[in-house]
């Protein structure tokens, strides 16, 4: 048996060694370097070239993102899924951004959030401005959960907070959105730090903001910015939505 | 609506009921379609799923180009005027499953049956059509549960080829349309009422087994059953008796008889092929080979089937089972990953096993993640901004650590600036207020009223034993009202869920001091036991409860968790059965062994080897 080989091998060695072997071993590894080149630009292209809209339920993301893409009013269900396309940018042609509809449902926003939060660009978090001092503790606490998250404090994308429905006239002024978010997560920091640690004592809470002083948002590392919208439109179903400073901030933002 | 049991995984079953609607569902996981049925309870209406398949095959068909087109942007903008397809497939449903008068026409039927069988005896092996009829009208009659054995008999009565392999078509719509018509019409033939059967394969077996031992009979005796057979259908039969009758009656033909055993194979084929059918009509099989089947698999865009899942999932339940999730738990879970995986499809390199795994996995981190995260230190100070006390109740069975967790809780408490006031509702267990009494004194030494402005941070309530638990709890709360403490926490006595008398005091506990927080104290070694104590307490608490909507369980504690290795399991049981909140994790018997949950740090042990 050992003896069938050797002449084998030695065939096989004579065959490497000639010009053969040569040519074979470039080829491998112009393939090798085409593979990563094609990797890397793959990488590039798809990193954070995305908007996520956030928010709880029935803030009005999903009409939101419809007005965005299409200009008209649909009506919308509750979402259970994710929905991304494009977005060229007004003025501008060229560029354009992903902008991606997370569903708000808490059994769904943070597995949702787990996976598009390291593609995102920029992040609106939208609020229902109507229905605010209600769900102040529960805005506050999602709006903490996304801060703290240490992919969004590595690349640290723009915040934008639109306060939504501003249509109708209960509706809270952007001005007292942000200072009832600042109130109640400065709250939330305390408490939240100061819960048992987790299991196996993994990723230490961040600390959101300076300690000493009371939260506010010109803490943070990212640039926040609040701002109205409405995205039913003043005019109610017919009319254009009324979303000129959400459709700047994504000029600037893209 | 149904946003509820969707995302929490519970879509195992397909159906819904909310006040007076029963919703059906059904998805399609290839396009993320939900379809969705409304109707009153109060009506049983059996075409139900029916239309429902009718519709989402239709509905797919014809806005395929919308959702090739990839992304929301199609949905957006392409307008579904759906509306007249629609009502057009419910007058069909509507009207298919109405009853018509039998005796007209049995004779008819006679005859046709005869020209079917004759006709069926001369067509070739190719065509298409007639198998699709008999599909068809296989998983109609089928869903409806009527004339089970009757109708694929009467189908198959000369259809040679087993038909599982051949048909993998797509349907189109005008042969739907064809097959609707040829359906209803063939429904008019029978007779007898429509029933939903729960059970119609259960049927179609008790139909088979009569015929196959009739074989050796004679053949008057045969005849003689499709006598009574015309004469039972004009009298109002049940239909039990009636269904193997005319199954019998259909025998009586010698072409028949001869077909029986070929039928019976078929049936089962069929039986797959029309499950296979409800599942996803659109699944292109790997017909070819081996080989190819394989490289297929692993490239390029196939669809999930359940058959392709059974084993995977078998194997993901008995390994959930071994870490000590509750069995039944297991077996939901499986079913609602199923649902939500089939006729998905793959995306290159990846393997069955791999996606159900990726989906188990979701699902799992999805249940342990809170609908609405206890946050005890905010909501003790919003009481405290009310001034009166944070009260929490704790319950549970004997002996898993209530009252160890409960001093726990209270040293973490006041390492944050509460003042606590423990109220000894355990009056029955010897030592019990002893045991209070030294953790009261010892928590004391470890926080001294000096350091934390001259108040005690920590004192006990008791009233010795044998008293009321309730009342003492009353009185505890309005001490520690008067007195300015934040948080009350109330020790309650074991009990098992089985002992109602127990479970009725604890629940007047609970409905008379309306206390803020009720959480379960459960330990981690528990197994299926977990899901009939918290079932058992929470009716316990709801039967009870004066009010409108009565105070539940509101979250979970798991204790022992340092007992277990990696068999996490019982974590999942419970907050699957309540959906609420595990709060607290118990991990030893000092003070400091007071933990939260990691869902993802359970789910990867949980998922391990």
């Amino acid at each position: 048996m050992a003896g069938g080989l050797e002449p084998d091998l030695a065939a096989l060695r004579r065959e490497l060694s000639g010009p053969a072997a040569l040519s074979i071993l470039i080829a491998l590894v112009a393939v090798a370097v085409t593979f990563l080149i094609w990797r890397f630009v793959q990488g590039r292209r798809s990193s954070r070239k995305a908007v996520l809209l956030l928010g709880l339920c029935d803030a009005g993301k999903t009409l939101l993102f419809a007005r965005l893409l299409s200009g008209r009013y649909r009506d919308t269900q509750t979402s259970i899924t994710d929905s991304s396309a494009t977005y060229r940018v007004r003025r501008d042609k060229s560029t354009s951004v992903t902008l991606i509809d997370l569903p708000g449902h808490e059994s769904l926003r943070l597995q949702f959030l787990e996976r598009f939060k390291a593609a995102a660009r920029a992040i609106v978090f939208v609020v229902d401005s109507v229905a605010f001092q209600r769900e102040v503790k529960d805005v506050a606490e999602f709006l903490y959960q996304v801060l703290v998250d240490c992919t969004v404090l590595k690349n640290v994308p723009a915040l934008l907070i639109a306060c939504n429905k501003q249509d109708v006239t209960t509706a809270k002024s952007a001005k007292l959105i942000q200072q009832q978010l600042e109130k109640e997560l400065n709250t939330l920091r305390v408490t939240c730090s100061a819960a048992p640690t987790s299991l196996d004592s993994s990723g230490g809470s961040a600390q959101l903001g300076k300690k000493g002083k009371d939260f506010d948002f010109s803490q943070l590392p990212m640039k926040v910015e609040f701002m109205e919208c409405s995205a039913r439109g003043s005019k109610g179903e017919e009319g254009d939505a009324d979303l000129e400073g959400l459709e700047k901030w994504l000029m600037k933002v893209a | 609506l149904l946003t509820a049991p969707l995302p929490q995984e519970r879509g195992g079953n397909n159906s819904f009921t909310h006040e007076a609607l029963t919703l059906k569902y059904k998805l399609d996981n290839q396009f993320e379609l939900v379809f969705v049925v409304g109707f009153q309870k109060i009506l049983t209406l059996t075409y139900v799923d029916k239309l429902i398949d009718d519709v989402h095959k239709e509905f797919r068909d014809k806005y395929r180009n919308e959702f090739q087109q990839k992304g929301a942007l199609g949905l957006l903008n392409g307008t579904f005027d759906f509306k007249d397809d629609f009502m057009r497939l419910l007058r069909d449903a509507e009207e298919s499953s109405r009853v018509r008068a039998p005796t007209v026409m049995k004779t008819f039927e006679q005859s046709l049956k005869s020209q079917k069988t004759v006709k069926c005896m001369i067509e070739t092996r190719g065509e298409k059509p007639k198998e699709k009829v008999k599909n068809k009208k296989n998983k109609g009659s089928k869903k409806e549960g009527t004339e089970t054995a009757a109708a694929p008999s009467k189908a198959s009565g000369g259809d040679k080829q087993p038909s599982a392999a051949g048909d993998k078509e797509e349907l189109t719509k005008d042969e739907i349309l064809q097959k609707n018509r040829e359906e209803f019409f063939r429904r008019h033939m029978k007779a007898g009422e429509k029933s939903r059967s729960p059970k119609p394969d259960a049927q179609k077996e008790k139909g088979k087994k009569p015929r196959v031992w009739d074989l050796g009979n004679s053949n008057a005796k045969v005849l003689d059953y499709s006598n009574s057979a015309t004469n039972g259908s004009a009298e109002a039969c049940p239909v039990e008796e009636f269904d193997p009758d005319m199954a019998l009656g259909d025998k009586n033909r010698e072409p028949g008889r001869l077909y029986d055993l070929e039928y019976e194979s078929e049936d089962e084929a069929e039986e797959e092929k029309v499950v296979q059918n409800t599942s996803k009509p659109s699944t292109k099989k790997g017909g070819l080979g081996g080989m190819f089947g394989m490289l297929k698999g692993l490239v390029g865009s196939k669809s999930l089937t359940r058959e392709d899942m059974d084993p995977v999932l078998e194997k993901m339940k008995d390994h959930l089972i071994a870490k000590n999730v509750a069995a039944e738990i297991a077996v939901q879970l499986c079913e609602s990953v199923a649902k939500k995986l089939e006729g998905k499809v793959m995306g290159t390199f990846t393997t069955v096993t791999s996606t159900v795994k990726q989906a188990l996995q979701e699902a799992l981190v999805q249940i342990l993640q809170p609908q609405r995260r206890v946050d005890v230190l905010r909501d003790v100070m919003d009481a405290q901004r009310h001034r009166r006390p944070y009260v929490v109740t704790f319950c549970g069975v004997n002996g898993v650590g209530k009252s160890t967790n409960l001093a726990k809780i209270s040293f973490w408490l006041i390492e944050n600036g509460f003042s606590v006031l423990i109220a000894a509702c355990d009056t029955f267990r010897a030592g019990a207020v002893e045991q209070l009494r030294t953790h009261t004194r010892r928590l004391n030494a470890l926080h001294p009223p000096e350091s934390h402005g001259g108040r005690t941070m920590v004192q006990l309530y008791e009233k010795g034993y044998g008293k009321d638990a309730a009342g003492i709890a009353m009185e505890a709360i309005s001490y520690a009202r008067n007195q300015g403490f934040d948080v009350v926490l109330v020790d309650t006595a074991g009990r098992m869920q089985d002992n109602a008398p127990l479970m009725t005091a604890l629940a007047k506990l609970i409905a008379v001091n309306a206390p803020d927080l009720v959480l379960f104290v459960g330990e981690a070694l528990v197994g299926n036991e977990a899901v009939d104590q918290l079932v058992k307490f929470n009716k316990a608490l709801a039967d009870h409860s004066m009010a409108q909507t009565p105070r539940l369980i509101d979250g979970i504690v798991l204790t022992k968790f340092d007992t277990i290795d990696d068999k996490v399991g019982a974590a999942i049981s419970m907050t699957y059965i309540t959906s609420k909140p595990i709060v607290f994790v118990g991990t030893g018997q000092t003070y400091c062994d007071l933990r939260s949950l990691n869902a993802k740090a359970v789910v990867a042990a949980l998922m391990k080897a």
